[in-house]
């Protein structure tokens, strides 16, 4: 099925879908937003990335106009909409809790957009029709919004913000109310409809398996600003902090010194807990023999071998069978927090035995904080 | 065998008090009233409905009876109008205001009606507060008489009830989450008819006790309008009490009281179904 937006989302405008130019937000004395920078790519899912309380849903009522940023400007298509209210911008939102007015039928929840633009009764039935169809609910315009599963209920909110051919979609942690399977399901289903549509969307979301699946790119927040933004993979495997590293998934910090050069973009490391431990990592940037550095691991990129000279040495504490992978959890002397490795297979190691932990130079990155 | 009983706090048998006091000082009396209402003297004939037939088509009464509703229909609206505003500043916007802002609705119920009365014909006399203010900023140049005017009924009626608007309205405004205003607003309506399509519609439930409640408390009362409306406003309620006081006609207001009960039970009726139709909702 093609279904493209129209009307609202004028594509022809120069500019970002969306952009925010050093916009800031302060509650009550506490500044919530620091001054931040984000420009949107037309047609790209862009996750907001971060811990609760860290301002995601601040950025999003900014965009959608809710909220009046304290400084800086934001744009809808190249068009300044910083003094316009919620109902001039022209875009779509998903809330959490679905938000739907229940004293209508699905059919009115959906059609209320086109209702509010005084659209003509042929084209809000076909249009409705359309959406529902989208979101693969077909014959559902008569249906009582208390009579809808709560997966039924987020498709139905989605048709609704698309009905009006938004030209930014804005998704306020749309699967959270779902449980697992459905939430995994949906993921899929709105990633989809979001490509099919080609629709510029901000996912907003406190789950980096969510934010990672689903986007093209990830922003991570904390405390109100933009830590690090980049393509999932890029911000998984090339965090530039320590906090994008372990808020992404688990990592192992390692501080280390740099001992020479060892290849193009290459640099021999050796750790401060295990001085005799080599390692390599990849930098773009050069560094000096002798500079300190804070490593990151994932623990997928390490692997478990007999203790061989040079490797980490490290003692299982325990395993754990997490469905898809093997889990160890090894303290390494010298290295207060324990260390985690993820294997395919299950290793041919006891608990409690030696055992020395590697990496390829391709596995570990350089934070840019001290550890 | 022996039923295992599910184990709950409250018991039937604990309502017995209840039913007994309700049937003893409510029920027997609105029973007795009932059989008052009918003449005592066969003579005057007509038959049991005789009171009823007088209060309906003799003309005097027939106008009180039009006065009672029009004076209630006003007061209800005028409540409304007064109070859907406050209950919604105070579930928007009042935040920890909101305790101060209930003490101010609340305050003139816990006022004696006497006094609350009494202190608007200190305000609205011809001498009074009101005329004297009016007279030092040069807007008037003669003192107006608004005691004892239907006006002044309105006030003191509106003064009195509008608490129980407001709390209706405030109870329903409060189980409205705002995010629907906001969805309304992201999908292009604005302020006014976000508060149009949105607002309004969910809180209906919320009017319609608040209406109910004012319009039977309308009719009710007669303090007020004997106070403040200087004989001009006869209700009812009012006429009730006249009669009682006065003419002694027993009967007659007891057929009267007959009546404003009927209206009272009406309203009951109309809210206990405008809950149940809500209740579908889950
Ligand atoms: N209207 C508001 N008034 C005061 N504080 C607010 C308001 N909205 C959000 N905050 C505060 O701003 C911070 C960021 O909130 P929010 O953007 O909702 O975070 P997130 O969506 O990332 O969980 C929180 O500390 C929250 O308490
Ligand atoms: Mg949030």
């Amino acid at each position: 099925m093609s279904v493209r937006p129209h009307g609202g989302g004028n594509n022809t405008t120069a500019g970002a879908p969306v952009e925010l130019a050093d916009v800031s937000k302060s509650f009550g004395g506490v500044q919530v937003l620091k001054p931040l920078r984000l420009a949107l790519v037309p047609g790209e899912m862009l996750a907001l990335l971060g811990p609760s309380g860290c301002g995601k849903t601040t950025t999003l009522r900014l965009i959608a106009g809710f909220e009046a940023p304290d400084t800086g400007s934001i744009r809808v298509a190249g068009r300044d909409v910083t003094g316009l209210p919620p109902n001039k911008r022209g875009l779509g939102m998903v809330f959490q809790n679905y938000s739907l007015f229940p004293h209508m039928t699905v059919g009115e929840n959906v059609a209320f957009g086109l209702r509010m633009r005084r659209t003509g009764r042929a084209e809000k039935a076909r249009r409705v029709r359309e959406m529902l169809a989208t979101v693969r609910l077909d014959g559902y315009e008569d249906r009582l919004i208390h009579q809808l599963s709560g997966g039924q209920q987020q498709r139905i909110a989605l048709a609704r913000a698309l009905a009006t051919s938004p030209s930014v979609l804005l998704l306020d942690e749309p699967l959270g109310a779902l449980d697992k399977n459905l939430r995994e399901r949906m993921q899929f289903e709105l990633r989809d409809i979001q490509r099919r549509l080609g629709i510029t969307s901000i996912l907003v979301t406190h789950d980096q398996e969510e934010a990672l699946t689903m986007s093209d790119r990830v922003a991570v927040m904390a405390h109100g600003e933009v830590l690090q933004v980049g393509r999932p993979t890029e911000v998984y495997d090339r965090p530039l902090t320590r906090f994008v590293s372990e808020f992404l998934g688990t990592a192992n910090i390692f501080a280390a010194v740099v001992t020479g050069a060892n290849g193009p973009n290459r640099w021999s490391v050796a750790l401060d807990a295990q001085p005799h431990a080599a390692g390599t990592v990849e930098s773009p940037a050069a560094l000096a023999p002798g500079q300190r550095v804070t490593l990151a691991v994932r623990p997928e990129r390490l692997s478990l071998g007999p203790p061989t000279d040079g490797t980490v040495r490290a003692t299982v504490r325990d395993v754990v069978f997490r469905g898809t992978y093997f889990a160890y959890e090894l303290t390494a002397s010298g290295q207060p927090q324990p260390v985690f490795a993820y294997t395919q297979l299950r290793q041919p190691v006891a608990a409690d035995a030696a055992v020395g932990l590697s990496w390829e130079p391709g596995g570990a990155v350089i934070l840019q904080d001290t550890a | 065998m022996r039923r295992v009983r599910p184990y709950r706090l409250a018991r039937p048998s604990w309502c017995v008090p209840v039913i007994a006091y309700l049937l003893v000082f409510f029920v027997i009396p609105l029973i007795a009233n009932l059989l008052r209402s009918r003449p005592v003297d066969a003579a005057i004939g007509g038959g049991p409905f005789f009171y009823y037939v007088k209060l309906l088509t003799d003309p005097y009464y027939a106008g009180v009876l039009l006065e009672t509703t029009k004076v209630a229909l006003i007061t209800t609206f005028v409540c409304l109008l007064v109070g859907y505003p406050v209950a919604y500043f105070m579930v928007r916007f009042a935040g920890r205001w909101n305790a101060l802002i209930v003490f101010c609705v609340v305050a003139p119920l816990l006022t004696s009606i006497i006094m609350r009365t009494f202190g608007w014909r200190v305000l609205l006399a011809r001498r009074g507060v009101l005329n004297a203010w009016l007279l030092d900023w040069g807007l008037i140049t003669r003192p107006f008489e608004l005691a004892d005017q239907p006006i002044a009924v309105y006030i003191g009626l509106v003064h009195v009830l509008v608490p129980f608007m407001v709390l209706s309205i405030n109870a329903v405004l409060q189980g409205i989450d705002v995010q629907l205003e906001d969805s309304a607003r992201v999908l292009g309506a604005g302020r006014l008819r976000t508060f149009w399509h949105v607002t309004l519609p969910l809180s209906v439930d919320g009017i319609a006790t608040g209406c109910i409640l004012v319009f039977v408390l309308t009719n009710g009362s007669f303090l007020t309008m004997l106070l403040l409306g200087g004989g001009r406003i006869t209700t009812l309620s009012l006429l009730i009490y006249q009669q009682f006081s006065t003419t002694q006609d027993v009967g007659f207001a007891a057929a009267m009281g007959n009546v404003l009960m009927l209206v009272a039970l009406l309203g009951f009726l109309l809210q206990f179904r405008l809950l149940r139709r809500r209740g579908v909702k889950p």
